[in-house]
């Protein structure tokens, strides 16, 4: 997995939200669960790809000074 | 027969959302007069029309109905004093509700027999309690007429007890005063003596004028000294006693003995602690007088005769009439129990019938009359879609009255703002009372509370990230949410209603807690190896001080931060800048969401110059500098650094810090420091977005208030003047002979053109955009900051509290890791689930409040509040 993979799964999610527009049919307010969907959606990728893209190429190592030598 | 078919029928839109309010319809119902009630009562038991007020002119009093509501009040008032008599009688409150008589329709004889029935149970009650305490104002009488019997003779003794050697006719009275005298005195008259301070005399004088007095009461009983007795309150017996001796000029003596029980007297709230008092004086002006003081002072005089035979025979004929009262006194306890029993079975009942009612005729007072007086005429405002439900309510209404006049409903057309009616279920309320609270949503007005029911609860998830306190509380939403019904009394609550209304709310922010907590991999401030680390640990290196740097695997770790992280001492370093730099994406994210939302709003109100002229500029000038921004951060991250070309030459030089970037991209547009430098070009589109944002600032400024100008020029220039600020509201009255219009004329909003006015506000709110876009997106940054105080303290409180317990080595340490278990979860649940919950919440809220609304949404609507009984009882509830 690279960089790439945000991307692609950006595609997939964005089709998921699309899909969603035609899955709820229900009488109830039907536009209350796409929404909900959608946000949802976009919202856990969105903080998912953040986290993924901030470790990609990270600038810095992490440190550790209480770290025992294995005999 | 039904009444549908007046009136013009708009198509209806099926279905409805809460991503903008209802459509609404202002009515015109023309009801027959004996139709009336039943009408409005059914309206009230649906609660889907919110009525009008067609008399705003007639002031409360003169209404058509006063009458019955007085009546009503009437009622009311009885009710409220049987509820008081039945609090005060310990007699048991029924919750039983008699739905049939509620909730059905009731004809006028139902109400007057009610009427009768409640009118009747109150009278007895009156009569009752007012017998009650006349008996026991008798009964106090009594009893201390009883205890001046009984101490008189004591005084008696007393006096005589002191001078045993003086013979006269006090001690020949007093050694013949019965089985009473025979009391051993010696006792009381230490303490008499001790007590008996007369004024401010000393002591000696006191005795000496003692003496005087009752060698004047031994031997000159035939020169008129007499007594008077009677009881006084003990606290005020020292006042007596000195204003007694003042206005006498101490010719007097005044002896009392403290009564030892309590006597409770029905004109007190608590019983008072009293005396008996005798006091003897000489000739009959002097004991007038000191009969008044004492009636003033609120003593009660009991005649007692002088002699002890006489005194015995009015003790006995006392203690007599005593017992015969209490048996009187029980029995009229009883019968009011017993009645008061039978109405607190039926109040509930009455109260909820009677406060129906009350609300009907209020409702009735809001209608007014037709020419001939037959049919009341009302006029109020539903959702469209609620009118065939309202016209079977009038159906059924009709029927319930037995007539075969129908109710006519009629839809009018009309210009006047509607009020906003968005219909929530039990999920949307709570989001919707975020909104609600920070404005009513405009009929028509893109609601944010569809929004809000995601992004709120997610950025609070932001804040509050973490596994373990995101399970707890979707823990606690759950249990809300599953035993909703049973803990339906939470709402009436003044404390927890804040909770139980918001359970859903409460139930996604947990949710997307355990969400983000995974991706911060923070489960109660521990980390989670879920998946292969992508750093590797040197297994040579370390040793205490020593400093030791993974090694970067070929993997990134899959979803959420690596677990490396969490003990390396730089782990804030990377958590802070990623935190940082996310918070600024979605913030900027957010905020588009808010501006685009203005499109739909745009159409909506046909303003196409809302979107060429304002939303465009705007969307442009956030996305050529925070846009840019964004694009800086990712472009950052996905850039590798450290990559070299084949020739082992690293390919960048340096990363660059984005914060110096976005500075210099105003202090020195066109050039950007070579060692900074992120992409060729990079300069030059600098300076093209620079003035792209620049360019926006006049178009926001100047364009929509010049061609509001153009527009309204072309039509003065055309020759039409302003329309009449005053419509008529016109009804479709074809075939409805003699319908009266009683929709008044409403003025419009001022249509007036004030070109000064608009700069003015265009002015304002363009400089207020571009300074917010800036302030607001730093405003975002407090996700960043609150979720670092969050996942700081839960570190500490871990560490601190309950990491040393695990560290403990001996015997009692089962019982400290128990005892620093309860104080870890304790303070976990009070300080980071309750307070930090608290805090992340209220900061969540400004952003939509703040950040979010103030992009799109005006929230200037009022809110519908139809008539419904419900409300009506909740109301009356909450007063009692």
């Amino acid at each position: 997995m690279g960089g790439a993979s945000v991307f692609w799964i950006g595609v997939v999610v964005v089709g998921l939200c699309v899909g969603s527009l035609f899955t709820f049919k229900s009488k109830t307010d039907p536009t209350l669960w796409r929404t909900c969907t959608i946000l949802t959606l976009m919202c856990c990728y969105l903080m998912w790809g953040l986290t993924y893209l901030a470790q990609l190429h990270p600038i810095i190592v992490p440190k550790r000074d209480d770290l025992r030598v294995e005999f | 027969m039904s009444s549908r078919g007046w009136g013009q029928q708009r198509p209806r839109t099926k279905t409805t959302s809460i991503f903008r309010s209802e459509v609404m319809s202002l009515v015109q119902l023309y009801i027959p007069s004996d139709v009336a009630r039943y009408t409005v009562s059914q309206l009230g038991e649906m609660g889907l029309i919110q009525f009008r007020d067609l008399n705003q002119d007639v002031s409360a009093f003169q209404r058509s109905f006063v009458n019955d509501v007085r009546r009503f009040d009437e009622i009311e008032r009885k009710l409220r004093y049987l509820q008081s008599k039945i609090a005060e009688s310990d007699v048991d409150l029924y919750d039983f509700l008699d739905d049939e008589f509620v909730t059905a329709a009731r004809g006028p004889r139902d109400i007057d027999e009610m009427e009768e029935r409640i009118s009747a149970h109150e009278g007895r009650v009156l009569r009752l309690t007012a017998a009650y305490k006349e008996m026991q104002l008798k009964h106090v009488e009594l009893i201390e007429n009883k205890h001046v019997l009984e101490e008189v003779s004591s005084l008696f003794t007393e006096i005589s007890g002191r001078q045993p050697s003086t013979p006269g006719p006090a001690a020949r009275r007093g050694s013949a005063a019965g089985p009473l005298d025979s009391v051993p005195l010696l006792g009381r008259s230490d303490t008499v003596s001790s007590r008996r301070s007369i004024g401010s005399m000393d002591a000696a004088r006191g005795e000496l004028m003692l003496d005087a007095e009752i060698g004047a009461v031994a031997a000159g009983r035939d020169i008129n000294v007499g007594f008077i007795t009677g009881v006084i309150a003990r606290d005020r017996i020292s006042t007596l006693e000195r204003v007694l001796w003042r206005s006498l000029r101490g010719n007097m003596f005044l002896n009392y003995v403290d009564i030892e029980e309590p006597i409770g007297d029905p004109r007190q709230e608590e019983p008072v602690y009293k005396s008996a008092f005798i006091v003897f004086a000489h000739g009959e002006t002097l004991r007038d007088r000191a009969t008044k003081i004492a009636e003033s002072l609120g003593a009660t005089l009991y005649h007692v005769d002088a002699s002890a035979e006489q005194r015995q025979e009015e003790l006995i004929d006392t203690m007599s009439r005593l017992d015969d009262l209490h048996q009187i006194l029980e029995n009229n306890r009883v019968a009011r129990i017993n009645e008061l029993t039978a109405v607190s079975e039926q109040i509930n009942t009455w109260f909820t019938v009677v406060r129906k009612e009350k609300a009907i005729y209020h409702v009735l007072n809001l209608f007014n009359y037709d020419a001939n007086r037959n049919s009341l005429i009302a006029e109020g405002w539903c959702a469209t879609n609620d009118i065939p439900a309202i016209q079977s309510a009038l159906h059924l209404a009709t029927e319930d009255a037995g007539s075969n006049v129908p109710t006519v409903l009629q839809e009018l057309r009309t210009t006047k703002e509607p009020p906003t009616f968005v219909r929530t279920n039990r999920f949307t309320e709570g989001f919707q009372n975020i909104v609600d609270a920070y404005g009513v949503p405009k009929a028509g007005e893109v609601n944010p509370g569809l929004f809000t029911v995601i992004t709120f609860p997610f950025l609070f998830a932001l804040m509050f990230g973490d596994l373990g306190h995101g399970f707890l509380m979707t823990l606690c939403a759950a249990l809300l949410c599953y035993f909703e019904k049973r803990l339906a009394w939470m709402a009436k609550d003044e404390s927890l209603r804040m909770f139980y209304s918001g359970r859903y709310i409460v139930l996604l922010m947990g949710i997307f807690s355990m969400f983000t907590g995974f991706l911060y991999n923070d489960i109660f401030s521990r980390a989670m190896a879920v998946f292969a680390s992508g750093w590797r640990w040197p297994d040579d290196a370390g040793g205490e001080g020593v400093v030791v740097e993974a090694t970067k695997l070929a993997h990134t770790y899959p979803i959420g931060i690596d677990p490396a992280w969490h003990h390396a001492s730089n782990s804030l370093l990377f958590t802070n800048s990623y935190k940082m730099k996310m918070s600024i994406v979605l913030g900027v994210i957010h905020m588009t969401l808010g501006i685009c939302l203005q499109v739909p709003n745009a159409l909506h109100f046909k303003k196409r110059i809302n979107i060429l002229h304002v939303f465009v500029p705007q969307i442009i000038f956030l996305f050529s500098i925070f846009g840019y921004l964004v694009f800086a951060i990712i472009l950052k991250w996905s850039t590798d650094w450290y990559a070299r070309d084949a020739s082992g030459e690293l390919t960048h030089i340096s990363p660059p810090s984005l914060l110096n970037m976005l500075i210099y991209m105003f202090l020195r547009p066109g050039s950007v420091d070579e060692s900074e430098r992120m992409f060729r070009g990079q300069a030059a589109l600098q300076t093209l977005l620079l003035l792209v944002a620049l360019a926006c600032v006049p178009w926001m400024l100047l364009v929509k208030p010049l061609i509001l100008r153009k527009e309204h020029n072309k039509i003065v220039s055309e020759g039409y003047g302003r329309i009449s600020s005053h419509v008529r509201v016109s009804t479709e009255a074809d075939g409805m002979a003699g319908a009266v219009i009683v929709a008044e004329q409403e003025e419009m909003q001022a249509d007036d053109f004030d070109f000064a006015e608009i700069m003015i506000n265009q002015t304002i709110h363009t400089i207020e955009f571009c300074l917010n876009s800036i302030s607001n997106t730093a405003s975002y940054l407090r996700l960043w900051a609150l979720s670092l105080a969050h996942a700081q303290l839960s570190e500490v409180l871990w560490s601190m509290i309950f990491l040393p317990t695990l560290k403990m080595s001996g015997s009692f340490q089962p019982v400290a890791i128990m005892f620093g278990f309860a104080v870890w979860f304790i303070l976990t649940f009070g300080i980071l689930i309750g307070m930090e919950g608290l805090s992340a919440f209220l900061h969540a809220l400004r952003l939509h409040w703040v950040e979010f609304n103030n992009k799109f949404y005006d929230g200037t609507g009022v809110k519908f509040e139809p008539f419904s009984f419900r409300a009506v009882l909740d109301e009356a509830e909450e007063q009692a």
